[in-house]
């Protein structure tokens, strides 16, 4: 076949990233390889060159990207015109490639660090990163070592090559595709911060496995504990502020209505971060004490493990139908599997090998030495975390019977929430306790009872404090069962506690106080999840429909409630209206006015909703939440009615509807009938409507249009009565029609009161744009403050105006322009323009419908002061104005809405977001004291 | 024996005990047959009947949702979601439903959808609609 010339492709930044791709993959290699023979030198050009191909990728994918190069698949998959600049990084690491690269790219900057330090552990540490490298290098290969078996997925690939389609012989395709553009759910700022945070915190932790692998291989099992703790913490703080972003993104962006849900991804984001904790505290007991050394090793190195398996989890598609987050499967099973055996075999190999040379102190600990309280805490984090992971490795578990058994039928945790609140309640009664209590102890406790006395003092002083407090917090939230009563107790326990240990024995000191405010954090999170969790109440339930259908909390199911437009409805303590809606490109955003009953306060909740490009379905609700201090209101939009989602059905819908043409007069009443059949008597009641056309309009105004530059709008002002003693309600109506370039829009006019809809129909561009052809024009000159009759009109001249105003003239700096002010048959005012622009002279024609009278200035006499107005009349007799009536239009004009209070909801995030900043101030003493 | 030693081991024999009851939290992925005999809340896993009636009317009431689906085993029931009518529902691959059978339907208070993914459609967008591929 003979080969094709495309045009207009880009193939040098693709040949750039390829050989970038290759060239970090080998000298990933080669830098590891070097680190572990101690070639010090050769390892760290290894790795500088290895920094250099991962960044040289990195800028050129985000090139191809800003510069929309469609002709890579990667580009064309992620990017599109309309997105904005400002969500290219968010597409970046929307795929899989992107997001290793992240990975790839944080390893580098973390590794540089430790480059530059040029301690004794750059060896063993950078050396781990750089296997770890070229592990996720390989991913992005794409190369076929077999026919049927490929290594990676590259990034830099032309979409030519990735896909077969008849579009391909066409050597101009590019003119013709475009981009599928981001995920409209992932557009939002969240999508901007959350995977970078995480993605870093994920890459910091292999470091900690670095240092213990460095550990391990240097038979230096004591040194590595202090170096290693700062980066313990530091990893530990980021990744814990990554995994409550992806909280907060659910909570505030999404409609999960909550911000942890125990899914499968969620959890396993989780569980190396409870690890690692519990290694952080082994790491400390290690480094005062002599104490677990072993159990630091072990869960450094098992934190990066589970961070391999939960990528390997979250992106092999083994997860299934278990989880929300759909990532879509790539064939890279197989090499994540890989990965994941490599971290796991070869360090636990070392470390079985060493474990018997790893010292630990001959003597027991102390039952009352703070070493071995805080190791229970270890131990219940890791139990935790255990029991997370064997329950979420469920599909795995499955996977693996029926690789064995094909005819095995995997199972499934039918509500997983209860599933792992109910164990998880007791671990964080127990962690709240104990961390409580353990502060007050002392490492290589020698003389505890000396100190028995003042401990019993402050400890029962803080179980009093702990006690009121959640007597007065009882007040506020409900805890309905026993179990939550005694975890809220713990609690606020762990809080009291930590604060009078803060004043006791650190003097209230910030910078030694790491584990106070982490500890109490955690305090103040538990109480947060109980009031925004378990009070987290549900306003918008309508318990009054198809009652009977299941047993059990039916209330609690029914959570939507349906809002007409500007129909008050009371839910709860409120008066809830749905105001109006505005749309803006393909965001269409509803107004709910929320009123107490009590007149205390009003506010506005704003939920929107994004369409697809076409408009033929809704891609993204996003719920609006209302922030106080104690709680929140949340809402958002759960369904709307199919006109309003599908621009087809709309469209259908509009075409079934059965306008009838009247033809109006100014000011005469023009009448129209309704006939509604009655169902139960088989009868029908005519009513009978007037129409009354008050004007045209020229700068016509209706909700969903937006004027745009080069637009001709017209307007009808309506009027519509009902024709009846009893009511004398007027509504008035105005339908638009729009010429914009070669195409022509209807904006009709819903009446819902009386199910009526009114447009204009085309026919009516006719006669509001007279040819001008047909008209004869005559030339008149006016003095201010004359007056004349013509054709039977008078037209009075008030004068000149200097800076004229028409919809259709926009002045501009050079222009030279004059109106002139004239009343019509001592009615209409009128004011035609001359202008100047560019040494040419225009006018811009006013036009009275209601008589059919044309007016242009064509002339100004300086010398004398007048106008020189042409003036034609109509040729057309009567003067009649088509409009189209349908008296069938249901109104669409309603939302299904979900609102939601979760009060205390703030504790949570003041309480876990002061969790990982302890762990971040921990860090700070650390770092002073290097210098 | 460490003491350290016995509290872990009763930690490891707590977390057999509780997974062992956690048990009762597990299911299969049911049938209708299944749920129709024990009447339990189970999930069933099936394929939507796009050629059966699906209601929706949520000026009547914006809780309900019924439709039709065929489970794994082909049997075909009428389903009635307590909720609004998700998105995208009508391009769902595969239905997981949690609920339980009350008489010849079957009330689901859950529901998941499998979507194929529409960015991972190997379709080429045209930029005209007048030209095709």
């Amino acid at each position: 076949m003979e080969e094709i010339q495309y045009l207009g492709e880009h193939l040098l930044p693709g040949q750039i990233g390829r050989l970038a791709i290759v060239l970090g993959f080998v000298s990933a290699i080669f830098s590891a390889i070097s680190y572990f023979s101690q070639w010090k030198n050769l390892a760290r050009w290894g790795f500088g060159i290895h920094s250099a191909s991962i960044l040289t990728v990195i800028v050129t994918i985000f090139f191809i990207m800003i510069m929309r190069y469609y002709e890579y698949q990667y580009v064309w998959a992620h990017v599109s015109d309309e997105l904005p600049l400002r969500y290219i990084a968010s597409a970046f690491w929307e795929g899989q490639e992107g997001s290793f690269l992240l990975w790839m790219f944080w390893n580098i900057v973390l590794a540089a660090i430790i480059v530059f330090q040029k301690g004794r552990w750059e060896a063993p540490v950078v050396g781990t990163v750089m296997v770890v490298q070229f592990l996720i290098n390989s991913m992005l290969l794409g190369i076929y070592i077999t026919p049927d078996f490929k290594l990676g997925s590259n990034p830099l690939l032309l979409l030519r090559d990735t896909m077969e389609a008849p579009i391909f012989n066409n050597a101009d395709y590019l003119a013709l595709i475009k981009g599928n553009g981001l995920n409209p759910l992932l557009q939002n700022y969240w999508m901007t911060i959350h995977p970078p945070t995480l993605f870093l915190g994920f890459s910091s932790t292999v470091i900690p496995f670095g240092f213990a692998i460095g550990g391990l291989i240097m038979k230096e099992h004591k040194d590595w504990l202090k170096p290693v703790l700062p980066w313990a913490l530091f990893s530990g703080s980021i990744l814990g502020i990554g995994i409550l972003m992806g909280g907060a993104w659910a909570y505030e962006a999404l409609t999960f209505g909550g911000y942890w849900a125990w899914d499968p991804v969620e959890n396993m984001s989780l569980v190396p971060w409870l690890i690692l904790v519990a290694g952080i505290h082994t790491n400390l007991i290690a480094k005062s004490t002599g104490y677990s050394i072993k159990s630091t090793y072990f869960l450094y190195l098992l934190t990066f493990v589970l961070i391999v398996y939960s990528t390997f989890l979250t992106r092999s598609g083994i997860l299934g139908e278990t989880s929300v987050h759909a990532f879509t499967e790539m064939g890279l099973e197989g090499q994540l599997l890989l990965f994941l055996a490599l971290v796991t075999i070869i360090p636990f190999f070392i470390f079985f090998k060493n474990y018997k040379k790893i010292d630990a102190p001959e003597k027991e600990e102390a039952s009352y030495s703070r070493e071995f309280w805080m190791f229970i805490g270890s131990l219940v984090l890791i139990f935790s975390a255990a029991l997370i992971t064997v329950s979420t490795s469920l599909p795995v578990y499955n996977k693996i019977r029926q690789f064995f058994n094909p005819a095995f039928i995997g199972e499934v945790i039918t509500d997983p929430i209860p599933h792992y609140n109910k164990y998880q309640i007791w671990i964080a009664i127990f962690i709240s306790i104990l961390s409580g209590i353990g502060l007050f102890l002392r490492y290589k406790e020698k003389d505890f009872s000396s100190r028995i006395k003042i401990l019993g003092q402050w400890i029962g002083f803080s179980l009093v404090t702990a006690i009121v407090i959640s007597f007065l917090t009882g007040l506020w939230i409900e805890t309905f069962f026993w179990q939550y009563t005694l975890l809220l107790f713990a609690g606020i326990f762990a809080l009291t506690t930590n604060l009078f240990y803060w004043g006791w024995a650190l003097k209230f000191r910030i910078k030694t106080a790491g584990s106070v405010v982490s500890h109490s954090g955690f305090g103040l999170m538990i109480i947060g999840i109980i009031a925004s969790g378990l009070n987290q109440q549900i306003i918008t339930s309508n318990s009054f429909l198809m009652e009977g259908l299941i047993e059990g909390d039916e209330k609690a199911l029914r959570n939507n409630v349906l809002l007409f437009k500007d129909t008050p409805i009371r839910i709860k303590d409120f008066e809830v209206t749905y105001t109006h809606d505005t749309l803006d490109t393909y965001t269409r955003t509803y107004f709910i006015d929320f009123k107490k009953i009590n007149g205390e306060e009003e506010f506005t909740l704003s939920p929107n909703i994004l369409y697809e490009k076409d408009f033929s379905k809704i891609a993204a609700y996003n719920p609006s939440t209302r922030r106080y201090l104690d709680r929140d209101i949340f809402s958002s939009i759960t369904a709307l009615p199919q006109v309003e989602m599908d621009f087809n059905a709309k469209k259908e819908k509009e075409d079934e509807l059965n306008y009838k043409p009247y033809a109006l007069k100014f000011l005469e009443p023009t009448s129209f009938r309704d006939t509604v059949y009655l169902d139960d008597l088989d009868s029908s009641q005519i009513r009978t409507y007037t129409v009354l056309l008050k004007g045209v309009d020229r700068n016509p105004s209706h909700p969903d249009y937006h004027f745009e530059e080069g637009d001709i709008p017209i307007g009808l002002d309506l009027e519509i009565k009902k024709e009846s003693e009893d009511s004398d309600k007027v509504y008035s109506a105005k339908p638009l029609i729009v010429i914009r370039g070669q195409l022509l829009y209807g904006y009709p006019v819903q009446i819902n009161d009386i199910n009526t809809k009114i447009k204009l129909p085309e026919s009516i561009l006719d006669l509001v744009f007279e040819g001008e052809d047909l008209l004869s024009y005559k030339e008149l000159e006016l003095m201010p403050g004359q007056k004349v009759e013509f054709l039977g009109h008078s037209i009075d001249f008030k004068g000149f105006d200097k800076s004229p105003q028409h919809p259709y003239y926009k002045s501009e700096s050079e222009d030279v322009a004059a109106a002139a002010n004239l009343v019509i048959d001592n009615n209409f005012n009128v004011a035609p323009i001359f202008l100047i622009r560019n040494g040419q002279s225009f006018n811009i024609k006013e036009q009275v419908d209601q008589i059919g009278l044309h007016l242009r200035l064509v002339k100004i006499d300086p010398e004398k002061g007048s106008a020189i107005l042409s003036v034609a009349k109509s040729a057309m007799p009567n003067r009649v104005y088509p409009v189209e009536i349908a008296t069938d239009s249901l109104r669409y004009d309603y939302i299904v809405l979900e609102a939601k209070v979760f009060p205390g909801i703030n504790l949570f995030w003041l309480g876990s977001t002061m969790m990982m900043l302890g762990l971040g101030l921990g860090l700070w003493p650390k770092l002073k004291s290097r210098k | 024996m460490k003491k350290i030693h016995i509290i872990a081991i009763l930690m490891i024999l707590g977390a057999i005990v509780l997974l062992t009851n956690a048990a009762g939290d597990m299911s299969t992925y049911a049938n209708f047959k299944d749920a129709e005999k024990n009447g339990l809340r189970v999930k069933v896993a099936g394929t939507l009947s796009k050629d059966k009636e699906m209601e929706y009317k949520p000026e009547v009431d914006p809780n309900y949702f019924s439709f039709y689906i065929k489970d794994a085993e082909g049997e075909e029931r009428k389903v009635v979601l307590l909720g609004a009518k998700p998105q995208d529902f009508e391009l769902s691959e595969q239905i997981v439903l949690t609920g339980s059978m009350k008489g010849d339907t079957f009330i689901a208070t859950e529901m998941l959808l499998k979507c194929p993914s529409k960015y991972k459609d190997e379709e080429i967008y045209i930029r005209t609609e007048e030209r095709e591929i």
